[in-house]
């Protein structure tokens, strides 16, 4: 398994979409950042009932903050990303016909695809932190300049909740990374990989509004599909009020009468679970011919 | 045959998809140290055979065993211990020609150290070993799959095809290849169209047709080498009519202007005094050079060229 584990690695650190992924993540961060910082000096007030200043987005962006909204980022477009990756891990092979070539060079097809999904964890969580290390340093730049030199902050509950954050979100991820990587090993392509994994992330949210909309049984649907039970674990992020938020909070949530934190992990576990047990199911289980690859 | 080492041994294996009956009943038995040549015109499951035996494809029925172990349930360690290319080789386009094997050695594990410089020296890459895989010929892509058989120094090597897109340099390379591996002690299962190449580097073939066995044996006994003799007389017919009637010629055909006799090469010279006897002289006697391609073409009834 190990051996498997470091050829995927081997291949993934080869591969050029690797390095352009995690440059996408890394530049949006900075892209972020910058705008923010630059529309901080110009804006009066904002937010939904005027309630911030441009001094309080600035102090936003001071490092006390850089964690949550790095994670935000990360569990919004970096869970896209992590999409492509898986998708491009296992549906490559199938492209490419090499998925012959290791499958006859790997002690088991189970093994060989869980070292698949350890790879793209692993990467996956290199790719936050390196999201993370970038905002951090960012911030420290934005915190320095505009003379927010308080370090009082960081204390080992702050820490322990950036640590908790972190799992919050990579929990988060899991099961979109799952989807497109069953997808991928189902279709026999990243294609179909992204394209269902990317389709879910944007489509869903879009149906589960109308759905709310209409009554029981259509508005608790919702419920018990991927992005609502997202939004309930990343709105334990303690994001700064003032920093623009991608996914619903904790009011709105409230008034969809969403799962508990609990419930909600559950939910995303559940599919992160059937995701995956499908995906390795249906490769242990499915003739590798010619015309699949 | 039956003091040699058994590599490689199907039982019963046969293999549907849906109505379609790509595999039925085939079995086969490969030893070590020898040249086994698959022969079989297009779609008559050569491939998916080879995907059995590499535990790619589920037999519906039957078994393929390698190295004592059913690879349907079983794939490794008895996979470890085979080299494959299967039908058009296939590797990771960005990686180079020599960072494919290392990938390869990598998942394998236990290739030592400059097996993969021995590897691309074997097949003539070296120069190129670190040009991607993408920049590759045909040619050199098949010389890149045969190079990753040699990777863990396999005991059974499968070949689907290996000269295919080789340049005639490269294509007697391969030929002459093949013999050296089953020399050094490695079993070849060898799936090619080029019959004559066959010819040449088999011990034994085995020849299916839509999914089922319909020869066996060494490619003397295939093509009856030492069982036919050809001969010319001015006068064919009474020719025939005198093989007729010596009782140890089993039968007799005019081909191409010639007459065939089957009866033992070994009894030409007796042959001969017994139709001078009848008062036939014969202008020509030989052995009949028969060749694999025609006795392929006329088991599968495929057109020549097919």
């Amino acid at each position: 398994m190990t051996r498997l584990i470091n050829a995927e690695f081997f291949k993934l650190r080869k591969r050029m979409m690797t390095w352009v992924l995690a440059a996408l993540l890394v530049g949006l961060v900075l892209l972020l950042y910058t705008v923010l910082w630059s529309i901080s000096g110009r804006v009066t007030r904002f937010g939904e009932h005027n309630e911030f200043t441009g001094e309080d987005l600035r102090r936003a962006l001071f490092l006390q903050g850089s964690v949550p909204f790095a994670l935000q980022i990360a569990g919004t477009f970096g869970a896209i990303l992590a999409i492509i990756l898986a998708a491009g891990a296992v549906g490559s092979e199938y492209a490419w016909g090499t998925v012959r070539l290791m499958a006859t060079a790997s002690s088991g097809r189970g093994r060989l695809i869980a070292a698949k999904l350890v790879v793209v964890a692993a990467l996956t969580v290199a790719g936050v932190l390196a999201a993370i290390a970038v905002a951090v340093a960012y911030s420290a730049i934005v915190t320095q300049v505009d003379g927010g030199g308080d370090y009082g902050f960081l204390t080992a509950t702050w820490f322990r909740e950036q640590f908790a954050a972190f799992g919050r979100t990579l929990f988060v991820m899991s099961p979109y990374v799952a989807l497109g990587f069953g997808a991928a090993v189902i279709g026999r392509s990243t294609l179909a990989g992204a394209g269902t994994g990317i389709g879910v992330a944007f489509i869903e949210p879009i149906v589960s509004s109308i759905m709310r909309q209409g009554g029981s049984p259509w508005k608790d649907i919702p419920n018990y599909l991927l992005n609502a039970n997202a939004d309930v674990i990343l709105a334990q992020n303690a994001l700064p009020p003032a920093l623009p938020r991608f996914r619903a909070g904790q009011e709105e949530l409230a008034r969809q009468h969403v799962h508990s934190p609990e419930g909600a992990a559950l939910v995303l576990a559940a599919y992160a679970v059937a995701f995956i047990a499908l995906a390795v199911f249906v490769y242990t289980r499915r003739d590798i011919t010619a015309s699949s690859g | 045959m039956s003091q040699r080492r058994e590599i490689l041994r199907t039982e019963g294996l046969s293999k549907k998809y849906g109505s379609l009956t790509a595999v039925a009943d085939l079995d086969l038995c490969v030893y070590a140290a020898e040249v086994f040549s698959f022969l079989g015109p297009n779609g008559s499951g050569k491939s998916t055979t080879v995907g059995m035996i590499l535990g790619l494809v589920r037999p519906t029925r039957g078994r393929a065993v390698v190295f004592g172990d059913d690879v349907a349930r079983r794939p490794w360690p008895a996979l470890r211990r085979v080299g494959a290319v299967i039908e058009t080789p296939a590797f990771y386009p960005y990686l180079s020609g020599y960072d494919n094997l290392r990938a390869l050695a990598i998942a394998l594990g236990d290739v030592p150290p400059g097996r993969i410089e021995q590897a691309l020296e074997t097949v003539g890459l070296r120069e190129r070993g670190r040009d991607p895989y993408k920049t590759y010929s045909l040619g050199m892509k098949q010389r890149l799959g045969i190079a990753s058989t040699l990777l863990r120094d396999p005991d059974l090597i499968i070949l689907d095809e290996p000269t295919n897109g080789l340049d005639p340099a490269g294509t007697r390379e391969v030929r002459e290849l093949i013999p050296q591996l089953a020399r050094a002690g490695h079993a070849v299962f060898l799936c090619s169209h080029l019959l004559h190449e066959v010819q040449a580097v088999s011990d034994r073939v085995a020849i299916v047709k839509r999914g089922r066995l319909i020869a066996e044996g060494t490619v003397d006994e295939l093509i009856g080498r030492g069982q036919h003799l050809r001969l010319r007389a001015e006068d064919n017919g009474a020719l025939a009519r005198a093989l007729g009637g010596v009782p140890w010629v089993t039968g007799v055909e005019h081909v191409d202007g010639y007459v065939r006799a089957t009866a033992p090469v070994a009894r030409a010279a007796e042959l001969n005094r017994a139709l001078a006897a009848q008062g036939v002289y014969v202008a020509e006697l030989s052995p009949w050079q028969e060749e694999l391609e025609s006795v392929f073409l006329e088991l599968t009834g495929e057109e020549a060229g097919a």
